[in-house]
């Protein structure tokens, strides 16, 4: 900053308190919202308050769910939320670690051809290719099984290259100083190039785990099994659930609880957040 | 990206490859051979018998005006999702940038929303501007706006962008901020010395050397708009009213899973590919990206 | 402990580039080798085809007697200290020194033992735990050679392992080295641009350049008899200064393109009319009683060292440079022209073409 106008900075601050406002407000309803009854929400002007219902609100969506949308707890969707969020970044980030370490260490014949496939995954993204996957999966008989849900997901482009760039700065002399200390590839990946990867891996974890968790799509061509649904997926029942008007305490307390993880990520790691993201799309 | 040093090993790197490679092949290659090769049949609903049509899927999609509203459609969504997106997170950057003190705070509460799943954006937008109780629309009332997007398409396709365009600030957000970061504070501080105001700055120095990353963000978003915004379509508006809000990527589901006419879903996927192949080669081409190949 | 024998040692890269081609050297036990040259002469490839680190395209590699051509790098029984220290930071310095022994394998009674002996000689035990990012530079590298002692391996190799230091450290970690390599008494080979560090640290120097040996020798051979116009160029600081010129028709002048010509006693060698090239040490001139001067030069600018003074200028009615080194501080003012003389013993003639040394009888 040059200089130091007071109305520049007065106008400085309201810009940013107004975009506060903008991003803040819709959650900030929905979590009122979800703290209401049925009566509440029924006409308007919705209170902007919170009310006393939203213990019993939470602890019914959680253990019970709604019945109107198929009775499954939002517990439930939860655990496959997180255990398909979890297979996902473990298995984009172990798979694409070991690619890159190939590509960069190693000279074979394809190495390139393997390069350039793993990179045109990029342009091939699920929502274009929706209907011959789903008969490649129902082909594999993965329908309904958290392989299905989450295998299919795991390659990864741009964590293979984020890999790769981080490993072509290393230095050759680390590889050489590891050879003549005895330690043959797997050694080194497994003593050296692993631990100094932590906070490439790290970064990966937060983008990635946002990634697995907000799948929508993928989900819902997988799973017609109620016990696989996700919550994400999940809420769109609620809303659509047919002739039956939604109802908006229920919906709004299963979209505060299914943005619940993935925002505490981003906020309680938001250093490593922010070096993940700008560093993984460059 | 050659490394001097490298392992001699004649197996070892197949096999680090190979996962990856299967799934590749598997899930991205297979089916989009499959797609290709469909888009040339017509199918009969219960998959018994197919015929040979050549290109008539394709000719069939571009004389079908329902399939050409989805392109205008697709478009006036991606380029609003885009300008409202790309505008309000470079006002916010540029004040961010500003922000001595309490930078950190307004950035945690800035960046947050990346977070949140765009199905789950969009269901809540959808309740706030939700005709009958929605806080939002009971406001709309107030300045004389009747809301219903149930009924007005326009609405409904307003609706579904400041959804998608809220999801996306924070996005943006972090990039410009990246952006004006690395702007080097010598040449802000020999602009001012050249007496350009802070306005005249920002539009002669700042942006210009934001471009790049303008450019950047603007093919991401635009990529946002046009692919990953499904979810949030599909869990509010589901395409409606009178197909007002159905973007391509839902049409091919549509097409495909509700209308059963596979070789017509996958002609359409197609079409996509070739889209995503072409704004990938821009992003490429024409972005300055550090990935040397 | 060990010999070794380097015998046409070439190295060729795939995209037809030869970094370095018919290097032959024996190495005794204990010798304190420095391969020295300027950059892209070969001098680092020569240290990684002994470390294993490159392969070998051509000749043979003997550790000891026996063929290491095909070996890994582990297992030829050497140890490497790099330029940019190749620590690994992700680990602490006692992990660092520990990570080959464990490797080979030894017991862990005997790796801590070899660990605090090398903390000792090297004074790092207060910074065992600590990260690499954690210390200076020149603590760096003396993890680095910790590394190495620890291995107690046949040969040491060092590529550069000061260049990354400031001057003021440098010069006291190259009193450390020395100090290392009398205490250890094993086979060093050091790889350097630096002259200055080849003459203070060699038994004996092998230099360098475009992929070949112009000479293998003692610092004093190298300095009192270069083999090579480039050898005798490259020794020495100030460098030593060239007459370009041809034998006379006597064989007893040399005449100058551009400066009159200087009468030598004695017969020179070669043939008359034969180019070649006239050097001498700006140490190994001096100042002349008037008449006693041979050449003169004519002064451009002095730089005043303290402990001598260096006279930079051009042999006087010619513009071939000359410079001389004087003891002490001396003022001499720019265009004045000053009579120099020189030890003939001193002289040194060297073919123009082929740049080979021409031994002289007489000055």
């Amino acid at each position: 900053m040059v200089e130091n106008r007071p109305i520049l900075n007065f106008v400085t601050h309201a810009v940013l308190i107004l975009g506060v406002l903008f991003l803040c407000f819709p959650v900030w309803m929905a979590l009122v919202a979800s703290t209401h009854g049925p009566d509440a929400l029924s006409k308007s002007p919705i209170p902007l308050w919170f009310g006393g219902q939203g213990w019993d609100n939470y602890t019914q969506l959680l253990s019970a769910g709604l019945p109107a949308a198929g009775g499954v707890p939002i517990g439930m969707m939860m655990l496959n939320s997180l255990i398909m969020a979890l297979v996902i970044t473990f298995g984009k980030i172990a798979i694409s670690i070991i690619s890159a370490y190939a590509i960069v260490y190693f000279r074979f014949p394809f190495r390139m051809a393997f390069f350039w496939m793993i990179f045109l995954t990029l342009m091939l993204p699920v929502e274009v290719r929706i209907l011959p996957t789903f008969d490649v999966v129902t082909k594999l008989g993965m329908l309904n099984t958290y392989a299905g849900l989450t295998i299919p997901l795991i390659a990864s482009a741009t964590a293979t290259f984020l890999f790769r760039q981080f490993f072509l700065t290393i230095p050759d002399e680390l590889v050489e100083a590891a050879r003549i200390d005895r330690a043959g590839p797997v050694r080194f990946f497994i003593d050296i190039l692993l631990p100094m990867s932590r906070t490439n891996i790290a970064a990966l974890f937060i983008i990635l785990f946002i990634y697995g968790w907000n799948q929508y799509l993928w989900p819902l061509l997988v799973t017609t099994d109620e016990a696989l649904y996700t919550v994400v997926m999940g809420i769109q029942r609620m809303v659509n659930s047919g002739e039956s008007l939604p109802v908006w305490h229920f919906v709004m307390g299963t979209a505060v609880l299914g943005m619940i993880p993935p925002v505490v990520v981003v906020v309680a790691m938001q250093k490593l957040f922010v070096k993940g993201l700008v560093e993984s799309e460059k | 990206m050659q490394k001097r040093v490298i392992f001699r090993s004649k197996s070892l790197p197949y096999l680090l490859v190979l996962p990856q490679i299967v799934i590749t092949l598997v899930f991205f290659f297979w089916p989009s051979y499959q797609a290709l090769e469909s888009s040339f049949f017509i199918e009969d609903a219960f998959g018994f018998s197919r015929e040979w049509v050549g290109l008539r899927n394709y000719a069939e999609l571009f004389a079908d005006p329902g399939y050409l509203r989805s392109f205008r459609t697709t478009l006036i969504f991606g380029l609003s999702v885009a300008a409202l997106a790309l505008g309000m997170s470079l006002g916010l950057a540029v004040a961010a940038n500003r922000v001595l003190r309490a930078a950190q705070v307004y950035r945690t509460l800035l960046i947050w929303p990346y977070a949140v799943a765009p199905a789950l954006a969009g269901v809540i937008w959808y309740f706030l501007m939700n005709p009958s109780m929605g806080i939002v629309a009971y406001w709309l009332e107030g300045l004389g706006v009747e809301w219903n997007h149930y009924v007005n398409g326009d609405q409904a396709l307003l609706l579904v962008v400041v959804a998608a365009a809220w999801k996306q600030v924070s996005y943006n957000f972090l990039f410009f901020l990246a952006g004006l970061q690395s702007i080097p504070k010598s040449l802000i501080e020999a602009a001012a010395i050249d007496r350009a105001g802070p306005i005249r700055r920002f539009w002669t120095i700042t942006l210009p050397l934001l471009s790049p990353t303008t450019f950047f963000l603007l093919v991401v978003n635009l990529v946002y708009a046009f692919f990953d915004t499904f979810a949030l379509i599909h869990a509010t508006t589901e395409g409606g009213p009178a197909d007002a809000t159905s973007v391509l990527v839902f049409r091919v589901y549509n097409t495909g899973f509700i209308g059963q006419d596979y070789g017509s879903s996958a002609a359409q996927s197609v079409i996509l590919m070739a889209l995503v192949m072409g704004m990938t080669f821009i992003q490429f081409r024409y972005v300055e990206r550090k990935v040397n190949y | 402990m060990a010999t070794l024998n380097l015998n046409a040692l070439g190295k060729t890269y795939p995209g037809g580039v030869t970094a370095a081609s018919d290097v032959s050297a024996e190495i005794s036990d204990g010798e304190f080798v420095v391969l020295v040259g300027p950059s892209g002469c070969g001098k680092s490839t020569i240290l990684r085809m002994i470390a294993g680190l490159e392969t070998i395209t051509t000749g043979q590699l003997d550790i000891d007697g026996s063929r290491v051509n095909d070996r890994e790098p582990g297992e030829r029984d050497i140890a490497m200290v790099f330029q940019n220290y190749a620590l690994y930071p992700h680990m602490s310095v006692r992990k660092n020194m520990e990570y080959g022994l464990k490797n080979e394998g030894l017991p862990k009674a005997q790796i801590a033992e070899r660990i605090s002996e090398a903390a000792r000689t090297l004074r790092l035990e207060g910074y065992l735990d600590r990260k690499p990012r954690q210390l200076s530079g020149g603590q760096r590298q003396r993890v680095a050679m910790g590394r190495a002692i620890v291995r107690q391996p046949k040969v040491f190799l060092f590529d550069e392992p000061l260049s990354n230091l400031d001057a003021k450290l440098r010069t006291e970690l190259r009193a450390e080295l020395k100090a290392l390599h009398h205490r250890l008494g094993a086979t060093f080979i050091y790889v350097t641009h630096d002259q200055v560090e080849a003459m203070s640290l060699a038994d004996r120097i092998i230099i360098m350049n475009a992929g070949r040996v112009e000479q293998i020798g003692t610092p004093m051979d190298l300095y009192l008899r270069p083999a090579t116009r480039f050898v005798a160029e490259f020794i020495g600081s100030p460098s030593m200064n060239m007459l370009e010129g041809r034998i006379g028709a006597d064989r007893a002048s040399l005449s100058f393109d551009s400066a009159p010509p200087l009468s030598l006693r004695g017969d020179l060698p070669g043939v008359e009319g034969q180019r070649i090239a006239l050097g001498v040490r700006p140490e190994h001139l001096d100042l002349a009683g008037d008449s006693a001067g041979r050449i003169d030069l004519s002064v451009r600018f002095v730089e005043q060292l303290g402990a001598d003074t260096v006279v930079h200028g051009a042999v006087s009615g010619a513009e071939v440079p000359l410079a001389v080194r004087l003891a002490g501080v001396q003022r001499h003012e720019t265009g004045t022209v000053l009579p120099l003389s020189y030890a003939p013993g001193n002289l040194h003639l060297f073919d123009a073409d082929s740049g080979r040394r021409l031994e002289v009888e007489a000055g």
